[in-house]
Formats: C-alpha cells, sequence, structure tokens
C-alpha cells in the first residue's frame, strides 16, 4: 500500500483555561489517502474542529500537542520550522471555513481581496506576476467554481453577493493554488437546505477534477453520505469507530453510532412518526394577511397569507430565510402589525399578565440574559401573574420539574448550563404564564442532534400534558416530518403548498416543495431514493441564485 | 436524559467569582492599579494619622523651615512658607479621592440612566438625549468649567458641579451605544413578552450587562477627573488656599523652580502615581472583562 497523504498518529491534544488543564483530543490516529474523501463526524465538543485546527497549525495559544504525529506527504509537520508549515497552507492543504461573510473584510471588493491572497502565496514562493496575469488566473478559479460572470464577482462587495455565492468564492479561495488536501469545516451549515445541497455538489465535483482528498468536517450524518467514502467518528476527543461510509451508515458496530443515527429524524422509512391531526375547532384564523416593511414601494415580506391553527395541533411553517414565515409568526403573537389582512383568535381573552401566545427562540445562548439566574428569569413571568411567596417557590419547582431539570439548577447562570439545559430553561419561562399557544422559532436549530432529540421529546410530552398548540418555523424539513401534524410551505412571501405533513411528503404538488425536500441530507440510500424528482428547469425557477 | 455532556463542562462548572479572580490574579496591570490606588486610599483615609505634620495642612508659618529640601523630617522638603509638602500632598490627595467621587458619584448614574432611556426606548427621548450630548460634547470642557467656576465662588464644590455638568454626557452616550445593542436581544423581548415592565428591563436586564463596559470607563475616567480637578486648581479656580491640593501645590511651587523643585516635582509626582494606578486598573478590568474600548 502506498503512503497516504494524510496521516494522523497518536495526537493528544489538551487546552488549558483557568488554571486547568484538560485533553481535548485523545490519541487520535486516522489517514487520508490521495484522492479519499473523509469525514470527521462528531458534536459540540468531539474535538472534531481541534483536529482540523491541528493540521493546519491554528490552534490557539493556550492549547498543546502534547504527543503524536501528523505527516502529510510522508513529511511530519509538527517537526517542520514555522516557515516551512506556513507554506504548506494553501498549497499543500487549504481549508473551506464555514461562515461564509465572517471571511471577508466588507470593505474589500471580492476581487482585491483574491488578489491580496494571490500575491501574498506567490510572493513566499518567490514568484511574480503582473497584475493582469494574476486576475486571469483568479477568474479562471472563479470559473471552476462556477461563477460564470467573473467580472461582476470580481467587482462585487461581499455583502452584495447571496450566501452560496459567497460560499464558493470562499471555495475557489482555497482552490487558488491546487490544494492536495481540501479540509472543509462545515461548509454550507450556515445556509440553507437547498444552497447547502448546491454546495456540496460543488466541492464533490471539483475533488474529483482537481483529484484532491477531502476532509469533511461536520456535525451532519446526512451531509457525509453525500461527501465521504470514509467516515471518522469522534466523541469527547476520542475516535469511537472508522469504517467506509456506507458500512458505517448502515450497521454501525458502536453504540455512540447508533444513537446518533437514531436521533437523526428520519425523512422517509418506518422509523417516521406520524402525528395524528388535530379535530377541535380553529383557534386562530389569519385571512389575507400582507405584510409590507418600510413606506413606499417597501419590502413585501408576507402576501395573501390564509392560515389556520386548530387547537391542539402541531403547524409547521417551513421555508428558508426571507421567506416571510417568521414575520408571520410576530404577527400572530401581536409583535409587528399587518399592513393589511384580519387575525381572529378563537379563545378566551387571558387574564392580566398572560399571553394567549409564547415563544420559544432558536438560540437559547441570546434568548437568555447572560446576568440572570434560571431562578430571576422564571421570576419574572410568575411575578407577572401575581403570583408570589410560597405559591411562586412551587410553581417554579413544577415549572423545573416539566422541563426535567433538577431544582437545584435554579441558582445557575445560563453560562453554566448546556446547550440543551438552556433551551429547556427558555421553554420553562415560555411555559411560566400558561400560554395556549408556543411559537417555536427553530427550537433546536443550535443545538446537536442528539441534544435536538430529547427537545422534541420533551417538547411533545409537554403538548400532551398541558394541551398547547405548536406553532413551529423551521427550514428542517426532516425534523418537521416528524414533529408536525400539518405543515405550510412558504416561499417568498406566499405558502405555495400547505396540508397534512404525510400527504405533503408522499405527495408533493408544488415544484419548490419538491427541491426543498430533495435537498435534505438523508442517511440512508433508501430515503435518497424516495425523495421526489425535481427537474432542472424547477430547480433554477425557484432556488435562490448562488452562481450568477 | 442522556444529553451529550460537552467538552467544555469543566469550564461550566466554575462559578463566576473564580473565574474573575483568577483573570484578575493573572492580570499585572490590574493587580498593580489596584495595589497603587489601595494605598492611595489608605493614605488618603488616615492622613492625619499617617502624616508626620498633620497641622501643616492649616495656615502654619514657619519662616525658618521655609524651602528645606527633601530630608529625613521632610520627605518631600517644604514650601515657601516652611509647611511639610509631604503631609499636604496627602492631604491633597483626600481633595482629589474627593474630587472622583463627587463627580463620577453623580455624572455616573445621571449619565448610564439618560444613555439607558435613549438606547431603549428610542424615538424623542432618544432625539433629545443625544441631541443634548452632541452640543455639550462640542463645547471645550476646559472653557466651560472655567465659565462655571468663574460665575460661581471657587471652592471645591463648584468645581466638582463644573466638572460634573460634563462628564456625565460620556457615560451617557457610552451606556445609549451599549444598551442600544442590548435592547434589540432576544432575551429582552422575552422579558417583555413574559410581562416585564420598562424600569424592569432598563435597571434588571439592561444594566447588568453594560457593568463591564461601564466600570472600565468609571476607572478611566476617575484618572481625568484627577487630572482636571488639578487643571483648575492649578489655574486657580479650584479649591482654596491653605487648603491643600495638588495642582495649587503645583501652581504655588511653580515660581521657585528650578531651585527648589520638590515643591513642583513631589505634588506632581502624587498625580502622576494616583492617575496611573487609575489607569492600570481600567486597562486591567478591559482585559478582564474583555471590552472593546
Amino acid at each position: 500500500m502506498t503512503e497516504p497523504l494524510l496521516k494522523v498518529e497518536g495526537l493528544n491534544v489538551s487546552f488549558t483555561t483557568y488554571g486547568r488543564t484538560r485533553k481535548v483530543l485523545n490519541d487520535v490516529s486516522f489517514t487520508v489517502g490521495a484522492g479519499e474523501r473523509v469525514a470527521l463526524i462528531g458534536e459540540t465538543g468531539s474535538g472534531k474542529s481541534v483536529t482540523a485546527k491541528a493540521i493546519i497549525g491554528t490552534l490557539p495559544k493556550n492549547a498543546v500537542v502534547s504527543s503524536g504525529s501528523i505527516a502529510f506527504a510522508g513529511r511530519e509537520v509538527l517537526a517542520m520550522p514555522r516557515g516551512e508549515r506556513e507554506a504548506l497552507k494553501g498549497t499543500a492543504f487549504s481549508l473551506i471555513m464555514q461562515d461564509p461573510l465572517a471571511s471577508f473584510n466588507p470593505v474589500f471588493k471580492i476581487g482585491t481581496h483574491l488578489d491580496d491572497v494571490m500575491r501574498f502565496a506567490d510572493k513566499r514562493e518567490g514568484k511574480s506576476f503582473s497584475k493582469a496575469e494574476r486576475r486571469n488566473r483568479i477568474a479562471a478559479v472563479l470559473r471552476r467554481v462556477q461563477l460564470a460572470d467573473t467580472e461582476r464577482v470580481m467587482n462585487a462587495y461581499p455583502s452584495e453577493l447571496s450566501g452560496g455565492m459567497r460560499q464558493r468564492v470562499l471555495i475557489g479561495l482555497a482552490l487558488l493554488h491546487q490544494p492536495k488536501l481540501l479540509i472543509a469545516d462545515e461548509p454550507g451549515t450556515a445556509l440553507d437546505v437547498t444552497t447547502q445541497d448546491e454546495i456540496l455538489n460543488l466541492i464533490n465535483q471539483l475533488v474529483v477534477e482537481e483529484k484532491m482528498s477531502l476532509l469533511m468536517i461536520t456535525h451532519n450524518l446526512g451531509v457525509v453520505r453525500k461527501v465521504a467514502d470514509r467516515v471518522v467518528v469522534m466523541h469527547h476527543g476520542d475516535i469511537v469507530e472508522t469504517g467506509p461510509c456506507a458500512e458505517i451508515l448502515k450497521h454501525p458496530s458502536q453504540a455512540y453510532t447508533k444513537a446518533l443515527l437514531d436521533a437523526v429524524p428520519p425523512l422517509y422509512g418506518p422509523r417516521v412518526l406520524d402525528l395524528p391531526a388535530s379535530d377541535k375547532p380553529p383557534i386562530v384564523t389569519i385571512d389575507g394577511l400582507n405584510k409590507i416593511y418600510g413606506r413606499r414601494n417597501g419590502y413585501h415580506a408576507v402576501r395573501d397569507v390564509n392560515l389556520v391553527l386548530k387547537e391542539g395541533e402541531v403547524f409547521g411553517l417551513a421555508g428558508e430565510s426571507g421567506s416571510g414565515k417568521t414575520s408571520v409568526a410576530r404577527i400572530i403573537m401581536g409583535l409587528s402589525s399587518a399592513t393589511s389582512g384580519t387575525i381572529s383568535i378563537d379563545a378566551p381573552a387571558p387574564a392580566k399578565g398572560r399571553r394567549l401566545t409564547q415563544i420559544v427562540y432558536q438560540n437559547p445562548g441570546t434568548s437568555l440574559n447572560p446576568k440572570r439566574t434560571v431562578r430571576q428569569t422564571l421570576t419574572l413571568p410568575l411575578k407577572a401573574i401575581g403570583l408570589d411567596g410560597a405559591a411562586r417557590l412551587a410553581r417554579m419547582n413544577e415549572l423545573m420539574d416539566l422541563v426535567r431539570l433538577p431544582q437545584s439548577y435554579l441558582s445557575k447562570y445560563p453560562h453554566e448550563l448546556s446547550g440543551g439545559q438552556k433551551q429547556r430553561v427558555a421553554i420553562a419561562r415560555a411555559l411560566a404564564a400558561e400560554p395556549k399557544i408556543l411559537i417555536l422559532d427553530e427550537p433546536t436549530a443550535a443545538l446537536d442532534v442528539s441534544v435536538q432529540k430529547t427537545v422534541i421529546e420533551l417538547l411533545l410530552q409537554l403538548r400532551e400534558e398541558l394541551g398547547l398548540t405548536y406553532l413551529m418555523i423551521s427550514h428542517d424539513l426532516s425534523l418537521m416530518r416528524n414533529f408536525c401534524s400539518r405543515i405550510a410551505i412558504m416561499l417568498r412571501g406566499e405558502i405555495v403548498e400547505d396540508g397534512a405533513t404525510t400527504q405533503v411528503f408522499a405527495n408533493p404538488t408544488h415544484p419548490y416543495t419538491r427541491a426543498l425536500i430533495a435537498a435534505i441530507p438523508v442517511v440512508t440510500d433508501e430515503e435518497e431514493r424516495l425523495k421526489p424528482s425535481v427537474s432542472e428547469e424547477e430547480r433554477t425557477r425557484f432556488l435562490v441564485k448562488t452562481t450568477d | 436524559m442522556a444529553e451529550i455532556k460537552m467538552l467544555d463542562a469543566s469550564d461550566r462548572g466554575l462559578s463566576g467569582g473564580y473565574m474573575m479572580w483568577y483573570r484578575f490574579s493573572r492580570n499585572p496591570s490590574a493587580v498593580i492599579g489596584t495595589l497603587i490606588l489601595l494605598s492611595v486610599v489608605i493614605l488618603a483615609v488616615f492622613a492625619p494619622f499617617l502624616t508626620p505634620f498633620p497641622k501643616h495642612v492649616g495656615a502654619v508659618v514657619d519662616f525658618r523651615a521655609r524651602h528645606l529640601p527633601p530630608d529625613w523630617t521632610h520627605w518631600f522638603g517644604t514650601d515657601k512658607v516652611g509647611r511639610d509638602i509631604f503631609s499636604r500632598t496627602v492631604f491633597g490627595l483626600r481633595i482629589s479621592l474627593l474630587l472622583v467621587i463627587g463627580v463620577l458619584g453623580i455624572s455616573v448614574p445621571v449619565g448610564a440612566i439618560l444613555g439607558l432611556i435613549a438606547g431603549y426606548f428610542g424615538g424623542w427621548s432618544e432625539k433629545l438625549i443625544s441631541g443634548l450630548t452632541n452640543v455639550m460634547l462640542a463645547m471645550p470642557p476646559l472653557v466651560m468649567a472655567l465659565a462655571v467656576s468663574n460665575l460661581l465662588e471657587p471652592n471645591l464644590m463648584n468645581a466638582m458641579i463644573a466638572i460634573t455638568l460634563l462628564w456625565w454626557t460620556w457615560h451617557a452616550r457610552l451606556i445609549y451605544a451599549v444598551s442600544k445593542s442590548i435592547a434589540s436581544e432576544d432575551y429582552i423581548e422575552a422579558a417583555r413578552l413574559a410581562g416585564a415592565g420598562p424600569i424592569h428591563i432598563l435597571f434588571r436586564e439592561i444594566l447588568p450587562n453594560c457593568i463591564p463596559v461601564l466600570s472600565v470607563k468609571t476607572t478611566l475616567d476617575a484618572a481625568f477627573v484627577i487630572l482636571f480637578g488639578a487643571t483648575l486648581s492649578f489655574l486657580g479656580f479650584g479649591v482654596k488656599p491653605p487648603i491643600p491640593d495638588l495642582g495649587s501645590m503645583v501652581a504655588d511651587g511653580r515660581q521657585f523652580m528650578p531651585d527648589y523643585w520638590w515643591e513642583v516635582l513631589c505634588p506632581g509626582a502624587a498625580v502622576l502615581y494616583t492617575t496611573l494606578g487609575f489607569n492600570l486598573l481600567g486597562d486591567g478590568l478591559r482585559d478582564m472583562f474583555d471590552v472593546e474600548s
């Protein structure tokens, strides 16, 4: 067997914070062969990103590589002098970063940015080219990432490009110097599903055409199936198991991998959960809702939306960013007013201090005040409904039991809690004043898939115990498939399709729905086969342009 | 609930107080600044017991001892009427600290409250308050302070009033900017939905998040206030003689430069020492809180 391109052996890395040292990588060993596509998969804190940083050499200052070796094409990287190691960046391996907006300086044009990178890399190699030559090379690279109108892209500022286009430019940036190994850190995670799908296709295509190897870092098992030949599963800094992609996804041998696969909401197949439709009367009826932001020629965010929310159901409002789903939810909550249309609520008016609706935000990190303890956070709504003394205390304990958190957590600050625990606190706060309707604004988008599973289970139990009605806003269709009893798909402010979830998924009529479902990364080949087909013409008609 | 334990769990187990102490103890400028300020405060508070000639604060005249250079009895030498400069300098620190407490004690709360109101409510309150601060900031501070203390009688109280009238604008502006960005956070909306009133939101939700910025700014400002106060009394608009003030002591000694250098240098060094303490602590706090200037 020939020498693998990248060989990581017995890598141990530890971090020191606040005078305490802890190991984040434990004897990590794996290889990436020439032309091979390997995925490092794991949840938050598994050490996958640290591994990538150790390879590239961008570990933070408080990290120490205590032992192990990283060999690139047979040469030991860790022993190299600094300059030599720097020279590997871009030429030997390149990194595609996660956030396409944060990677660009907003005051430079794309062309200037690319030109700078190219000029410095040339300088390092002791070559020099004229500006025109560099411009030609940049144009060639941009064409490689399917940005055909290179002139326009080069003269654009980062804010003038769509997220997908920026991600393409980032990939182009990584390709400037024909690297042998492409390291991709969660590419497209910050983008819509349909855009992410196209980005993954592009990476796949480029890896083959440029004869590169790929090291993909991701938390999404569906992405893994799409772009990897071999999978390395990481957990708590350890490698749990390694094997061919199909093998791991079909017959995982380790319990952790099994649990991880189990937590992924299925799109089709026997594991899919069907929620029964509610036969109760409607609680919210929306008729001809329009919302225009700005005065004259404003942005038409919501167009003629009609919607019925029945009591006790889980209604899903699906759509990509900018589709208007959040605007609809905010209008239902009374946080913003409709430009036209009516909302009729068929429920007794809530008592003083209480609200009919409450919301659980997407990111519990920003929806809990970092300077207030759980107790203080929960006291607020209880005080507003006039509870005090022993009654408040009893209700607070009851709420903590409801969201399955120990009562000792009441005195903790948000930074002492994990993401899932924080979201439970946010749910407890929303439930404190006994609302009838809970708006769930992508409640699990910021959480790991296994944590998502527990939070979703909790929400389903709560709905049964308390007889709540949920309005879930999300772009994650596979999650909605298993959580919502009815669903509506929004595109550019309009509802293009709605119906019972089972029906919409079994027989999507609108091409956009089909494109959306088809773009979801799934874990099994079976689900892939069952996805609806979308023609190229439909794709171009309804999806956001990511080329130009 | 088998929630996947995250790796930074060890961080989470740490209390906020421990993390603060850890950062503080590993931050040389915060530690040195604190030590300097501690020594200044102790000297100022216990001045009557720590100084060799506490009576020299008043109108004592001893012409036999005038212009004595520093020695073991008079550590900082004596001035033109034979008073011990060390004793007077230590008592001068009292005046400086009183000035800091007086000025910042009024201008920080006033500025912070106005800033919070402008940042959270927006609308006309925002226009009014930010307009007012802009006008105030456009005036040259020294001229403004001179005008105020000229209108009133020159004494410590009026110097304080003059400086306070200017100083609140800086805090108002800073807190306005910070609270405006905090006001758009999800947790503020969540608090409103939970039934919180504006008073609760301003002082319980937004203000605690402004404390890091506010404490850094206040500490750095203390140094400015001391310098500003010293400038005013140097120009004769501050504390009335014979009460010792660092600024007026420098002004008094100025005419005897360079022969009797200690009369300027020693009170000047005290100003330097104190402002250095505040500046070091302010810088240290900024690093500890990780606040962008």
